[in-house]
């Protein structure tokens, strides 16, 4: 796959300078054309061609994430994404208070182009990821909210949703994942699908990865404890299917249930969902 | 937004609201800018932004820390919050 790299500048931050050089790395290590956020902010002609010949990958600094939003406020599709600020966390590092890059952001921008790499080269698979051969029929009919011009369509069954506007439906021991119409209509069109790796086991309310939109970073609620054995990779391609179907393809993860019954206990039945979302939506 | 409970227990006994670190807050005022639930609000003096509604917080939601670039707003503990409604959850069933 060719790549473009869009960075961070690294003129505010530690974690902007290991952006900037994990740009300078991916150049090297992978080839990738190298885009000034800068110059793309003043002549998107420059990169036309650029951007039409490669996947884009965005590396932001901070979470004030500057290229992710110049990169969206050009209605330019990420393929990939990279937060310095996060990598951080994970990497268990710290970086000195200096826009110089030194031994540890180097290593970060090392560790981050490794991963770029690595993902790069595993070819993407055309069926959800992961090891999962459970079928999940359509949703069948819907309970309607309505509130001024809007309606909010929630399943009338085999669904169960958490306050935080997440739903699990349940099959067996395995269940799927999504966020409810009212959230999807809320961030509106959905953009970036950050999801959880596969196997990550998760507890009640943890996080399973985040979705953003134009509006918000919506972080995704799990509605009950389990392991992710597929991730929909063809919501991560093309997030706005989220915002078409969010109750049959625009699922986000499948999880292997470890504590079904008793989080089912934490959880609201359509019903109360539906009040919940009546109240969410008059006071908005 | 004020939300009376959550999970069956009154928000205002579920302690879930985010907490400025003024040594790192830069008062860029994203995180207020973002939040559509008011939990925020800007002042004058040198603390120009505060938390003023902990309570229209929405419960597990930390999408304002995701905006902040100087990494300046934390959240409680998840898995403690958790328990403690779970607790509360348990008290108000057997009243």
């Amino acid at each position: 796959m060719k790549t473009a790299v869009l960075s961070c500048t690294g003129l505010d931050k530690p974690e902007g300078s290991v952006a900037r050089e994990a740009a300078i790395r991916m150049a090297e290590a992978a080839n990738s054309e190298i885009i000034c956020p800068v110059l793309l902010n003043r002549s998107l002609a420059r990169y036309e061609k650029v951007l039409a010949d490669n996947s884009l990958i965005v590396v932001d600094g901070c979470s004030t994430r500057c290229a992710s939003k110049l990169a969206e406020s050009l209605d330019l599709k990420i393929d990939r994404k990279v937060l310095v600020a996060d990598a951080l966390k994970s990497s268990g590092l710290t970086l000195e208070p200096t826009l110089r890059l030194e031994t540890n952001g180097a290593a970060l921008a090392q560790t981050i182009v490794d991963g770029l790499v690595q993902s790069l080269a595993a070819p993407a698979p055309a069926q959800p990821s992961g090891t999962s051969s459970t079928e999940f029929p359509p949703p069948g009919e819907y309970l309607i909210v309505t509130h001024d011009k809007f309606e909010f369509r929630i399943p009338v069954s085999d669904y169960w949703f958490n306050e935080n506007d997440v739903w699990v439906r349940p099959l067996g021991d395995v269940a799927r994942i999504g966020i409810s119409d009212y959230m999807q209509q809320s961030l509106t069109d959905i953009n970036f699908v950050d999801a959880p790796a596969m196997h990550l086991s998760v507890e009640q309310f943890g996080e399973l990865g985040t979705l953003e939109s134009s509006k918000a970073v919506f972080e995704v609620v799990a509605p009950v404890a389990g392991t992710v054995i597929a991730v929909n990779s063809e919501v991560v391609s093309n997030p706005t299917l989220i915002n078409e179907d969010p109750y049959g393809k625009g699922w986000i993860v499948q999880l292997k249930l470890s504590n079904w019954p008793e989080d089912r206990e934490l959880l609201l039945n359509s019903d109360a969902y539906a009040k919940t979302v009546k109240h969410k939506a008059e006071e908005a | 937004m004020s939300e009376a409970t959550f999970m069956g227990v009154p928000r205002e006994k579920i302690v879930w609201h985010p907490t400025i670190d003024y040594q790192k807050c830069t008062f860029c005022m994203e995180c207020a800018n973002f939040c559509p639930h008011r939990v925020f609000e800007q002042r004058e003096g040198d603390r120009r932004l505060v938390v003023a509604n902990p309570n229209n917080c929405v419960v597990f939601c930390r999408a304002c820390s995701k905006t902040c670039g100087p990494d300046a707003l934390s959240f409680p503990d998840k898995q403690a919050t958790i328990a403690q409604i779970k607790q509360m959850r348990e008290q108000v069933s057997v009243q």
